[in-house]
């Protein structure tokens, strides 16, 4: 059964990624001396999973591919059953293929980009986990499966945008992107809660063939969760500008991560999903209209810039957009076949991207002349079309604003209601003895008896009422013989009182809670 | 719910062995002449505890849904309190977590404490020993004691070695705070046993019960159930922290001792007491009331992790970021099915691996640069890369990222959350949305930039000590993420039973 096997294929290059961290913790591999050792563990991994690939390419070529491959339970709770499964069917398998491919090159390229550069172990790390969470994600055969490549790739594209960590910018973006991709996730999530709720199952293959019977409107929410993880990750309007943020990495985590393979993740998602976006019509005109949007965004932003990676970067969101647009239209076939032959074809020019001055004789094209005359459609394209601030305005802001307010309510208001007093160490018998080792005498102090708090408060004016009964009635209400005993009584009551005035009450009160319910 | 009553009684005392060595073990700190000798006798017999703690779990038959390793002596008999131990699979993996969230703390303070260390060796030996009978008593009197008895070194530890100059100030909160909740908690149990009397019509203190299995067999009426539930619902929410009771937790986590600090927000006390007595013991109420279960859960989150986008320090946030996470295990609890409950005790569990060990990176961080707060760090990638990394790695688990143990339980949470709360599960997701940012957000100006100052380039990085434990901690994270069947399996028969007894077959 060489196709049970396929568990390897993301977990190589997972543990080539874990190998080189333990080494590096360990003190084995670091420096300049550890980088072939390091190169070889992450090269031979993605070696092995393209060799795995292929073979399973060629047993699927000969016998049919072998579709849904189950290998035991991973996560089981109840009716919640999320199997380590597997789906090996010819869009898996292509994008397997697809993946380990450029993976693989793209290793072998970063063993000379890559030299000498601090944190080599640390890329290398970076890029076998990417590796293997794209595995992952493209060959699990369910929802939660795919979900933890797709998470896994969203951490490790979190760690090679601030690679160049004590750059502000790097560590900013980085957050900015990991963000952003997270809001996507939440809509995953929620793709895989109404999967759960409507077919019982996560697996792809069940939750594809159910089609059948469910509701446009049903179909439509469960895709709906699963659209919004796939524009968020493939950058499609209006979450496309965190993807030209990410550019901060070396070039060759560039090349693989938003060249070639993390950005089309989402459209792999989509295409996964086919049946069902086929059963939601209204998600499939939004599709087309995102698609087609990002497609114009991309195209006018990469007019304008003028830098090549940059460049490259809208060129790449453009592509992308029309790629969402083939499948918005329904002519999934063709967005299969165009995804591949974009990611190969921006994988080699991103990695050629450093060498472009050497490569191109003649200078820069300048803005195309239509563009030039339309002034407000070309600041549009330099601000990104405002995107950015559109977040910053209507999410970041006034989360922003919001834990502030949280903050100082907290401070302020909830503390204070359940509050006690400040003046805690003058009841402190500890730091009594304390400030005796230390040689100071101290003094009680005056404020002691205020009250803070709704308990604290609710003692204080116990504590008036008390005071103002001693004060009124037993002092100046009889006389004689009377008055002598009210003075001695009145004398008990005083210390009671004096003891009441203190923030002792608390303590008192429980004991005597405590009396009364023993 | 006949089958819980099923116990195996244990033919060796291994509870109350691993309970009393701590206490011997504290006694012999002060019998030995030597005071610098104090913390290796308090390592030594951490482990030894973990090897019986271990012992436990080894000898746990998960296919039992009921209590095992059950010891059984009459205590006060005339009120007939007994001294009842026991675990099953709600409690069993929280005592080698326990343990180990010690050792950890002992490991944390091996240089650290110079003042009184056999008096601090000591309270924290009780502490532990408390800690594990809090898990293992099944007698509600004699859980109650235990309960009570950790406030005595929690506060002398915060007030007496902790770090921030408030520190006494933060002790006495906290302890009134802890007493606040411990008197409606009494008043509950006394309330259950009175109607157990009266059930089954025998005065007073011949009728009287204790006995936590006794008790939930007792038929208890609605309205008492209400007041019941409140009652223990306020004692525990108090000490789990539920808003708005949760003030102590951001002074405590500033001014204790950065070890300790890990214990406070590592061991979840207050959220196992609901899951143990709350709801077993009112379950209609708590059916009744599961709106205000679910709504202190979202207020929780969204709360704690809001209060967190504010913060500076790391160890503040942190202090919240646990409340954010607390409001993810009362939301779990609240959808009163399988996946909650199991996802509520995955989360919990997390709690001493994740919540303990990132405070102890927060410690380790804290001794080398003398301050917590963001704007006196920053660049600390550059020279300490492994605490850098394992903060990481440990904050990726607070995120529920898959691969780490904060997935499963994140997971089964939402999903049951959003079946029976739709909208306080969206609310959750949000709150998980939020959880990332506000961790990345301080992380980046904590760990990455520029080096801005002095004690930050001089630092060194992990030593050997610490990093044994830490790799430990990061060890158990990888391996309940990527084998979450593992923690699940031991939990779920008895929380297969803690759903059936919400809603017994009435006859």
């Amino acid at each position: 059964m060489p196709e049970r096997l396929v568990w390897l294929i993301p977990a190589l290059p997972m543990l080539a990624a874990a190998w080189i961290g333990v080494g590096y913790v360990t003190g084995h591999n670091r420096g300049e001396a550890g980088e072939r050792h390091t190169a070889r563990v992450s090269q031979g991994a993605a070696a092995l999973s393209l060799f795995l690939v292929l073979s399973l390419d060629a047993l699927a070529l000969f016998k049919g591919a072998p579709g849904q491959i189950r290998l035991g339970e991973w996560l089981t709770s109840g009716d919640y059953r999320v199997a380590l499964s597997f789906t090996l069917d010819g869009l898996g398998l292509a994008m397997s293929t697809l993946v380990a491919f450029v993976a693989f090159l793209t290793l072998r390229f970063s063993v000379n980009y890559m030299h000498r550069e601090p944190g080599y172990q640390r890329f290398f790390l970076l890029l076998s986990l990417f590796t293997g969470a794209m595995l992952l994600l493209v060959t699990a055969g369910n929802a939660v499966l795919t979900f933890a490549g797709w998470e896994l790739a969203g951490v490790s594209s979190y760690l090679l945008i601030a690679y160049a960590f004590e750059r502000p910018t790097a560590a900013r973006n980085a957050t900015r992107a990991f963000v952003t991709n997270r809001i996507g996730d939440a809509g995953f999530i929620l793709g895989i809660f109404l999967a759960f709720h409507w077919f019982q199952s996560v697996e792809w293959p069940t939750l594809l063939e159910g089609t059948e019977g469910l509701s446009s409107l049903s179909a439509g929410m469960v895709t709906g969760g699963f659209l919004l993880a796939a524009l968020a990750k493939s950058a499609q309007v209006p979450f496309a500008p965190w993807i030209s943020r990410a550019l901060e990495g070396p070039t060759p985590s560039s090349a693989i991560f938003y060249g070639s393979l993390m950005v089309h993740a989402g459209l792999y998602l989509v295409l996964r999903l086919q049946p069902l976006f086929e059963q939601a019509p209204a998600l499939m005109a939004l599709l087309a209209a995102l698609g087609l949007l990002t497609a114009l965004y991309g195209f006018i932003g990469g007019l304008v810039q003028s830098d090549a990676k940059t460049a490259l970067m809208f060129s790449t969101t453009a592509q992308t957009g029309l790629i969402f647009l083939e499948c918005g239209l329904g002519w999934f076939e063709l967005a299969a076949w165009h995804l591949a032959a974009h990611a190969l074809w921006r994988a080699y020019q991103f990695l050629s991207a450093p060498a472009l001055m050497h490569l191109v004789s003649r200078p820069a094209r300048p803005v195309p002349p239509w563009l030039q005359r339309r002034r407000a459609l070309y600041t549009a394209g330099l601000r990104r079309f405002w995107l950015d601030h559109l977040a910053d305005w209507l999410l970041v802001r006034p989360t922003q604003a919001l834990a502030r307010e949280v903050q100082s309510f907290d401070e302020q208001v909830v503390n204070r209601l359940v509050g006690l007093p400040t003046q805690i160490d003058a009841v402190s018998s500890l730091a009594e003895w304390e400030a005796r080792q230390r040689g100071v005498v101290r003094t009680p102090e005056g404020s002691v008896g205020r009250g803070q708090g709704v308990l604290g408060g609710l003692m204080e004016w116990l504590g008036s009422i008390l005071h103002w009964f001693e004060e009124h009635l037993v002092l100046h209400g009889g006389g004689g013989g009377l008055l002598k005993t009210m003075h001695r009584i009145g004398g008990y009551l005083l210390i009671i009182e004096q003891l009441l005035s203190q923030p002792r009450y608390l303590w008192l009160l429980i004991l005597v809670t405590f009396v009364v319910i023993i | 719910m006949a089958d819980s009553l099923v116990m195996v009684e244990a033919g060796f005392p291994l509870l109350s062995l691993m309970i009393a060595t701590l206490p011997l073990g504290a006694a012999l700190i002060w019998l030995v002449p030597d005071a610098g000798k104090a913390r290796w006798i308090a390592l030594f017999t951490a482990f030894l505890d973990l090897g019986f703690a271990l012992a436990v779990v080894a000898g746990f038959d998960p296919a039992h849904a009921g209590f095992q390793f059950v010891e059984r002596a009459q205590w006060i008999p005339t009120l007939h309190v007994q001294y009842l131990m026991g675990v099953d699979g709600i409690s069993v993996l929280f005592l080698p977590l326990t343990v180990l969230l010690f050792i950890g703390v002992i490991l944390a303070s091996w240089n650290r404490v110079r003042t009184l260390t056999r008096l601090y060796y000591t309270l924290l030996l009780l502490m532990e020993s408390v800690t594990l009978g809090i898990f293992c008593s099944l007698d509600t009197i004699l859980f109650f004691l235990f309960w009570e008895l950790t406030l005595i070194p929690l506060y002398f530890l915060i007030s007496l070695w902790g770090i921030g100059p408030n520190r006494r100030y933060a002790a006495v909160k906290y302890m009134l705070f802890m007493l606040v909740g411990g008197v409606p908690l009494l008043f509950g149990f006394l309330l259950l046993a009175f109607n157990h009397a009266e059930v089954a019509g025998l005065g007073i203190p011949a009728g009287l019960m204790f006995d936590y299995l006794n008790l939930l067999a007792t038929p208890v009426s609605a309205e008492l159930q209400v007041t019941v539930f409140f009652l223990l619902l306020l004692g525990f929410a108090v000490k789990t922290p539920v808003f708005p009771f949760h003030t102590w937790l951001p002074v405590v986590a500033m001014e204790g001792p950065v070890a300790v600090t890990a214990l406070m927000t590592g061991l979840k006390l207050g959220a196992y007491g609901l899951i143990r007595f709350v709801v077993p013991l009112a379950p209609d109420a708590a059916q009744e009331f599961h709106w205000l279960l679910a709504g202190l859960g979202v207020v929780g989150i969204l709360y704690g992790a809001l209060a967190a986008t504010a913060q500076t320090n790391l160890r503040r946030m942190l202090a919240f970021s646990s409340i954010s996470h607390v409001g993810l295990v009362v939301l779990g609890i609240a959808s009163f099915n399988l996946q909650g409950i199991q996802g509520a005790l995955f989360q919990l569990l997390n709690f001493p691996v994740v919540a303990g060990g990132i405070f102890l990176l927060a410690g380790y961080l804290h001794h080398r640069t003398g301050s917590s707060d963001v704007i006196s760090l920053g660049g600390v990638a550059r020279t300490m890369p492994l605490l850098a990394a394992f903060f990481f790695l440990f904050g990726l688990a607070a995120m529920g990222v898959p691969g780490t143990n904060g997935f499963p339980a994140e997971f089964l949470i939402l999903m049951s959350a959003l079946k029976t709360h739709t909208g306080a599960g969206l609310a959750a997701l949000f709150g998980v949305v939020l959880g990332a940012s506000y961790f990345l957000v301080i992380y980046r100006r904590a760990f990455l930039g520029p080096v801005r100052s002095a004690v930050v380039m001089d630092a060194v990085d992990l030593r050997q000590r610490e990093l044994v434990v830490i790799t430990a901690l990061a060890g158990l994270i990888l391996f309940a993420g990527l084998y979450p069947n593992g923690v699940l399996d031991l939990t779920r028969l008895t929380s297969e039973n803690w759903v059936a007894g919400l809603n017994p077959p009435r006859p």
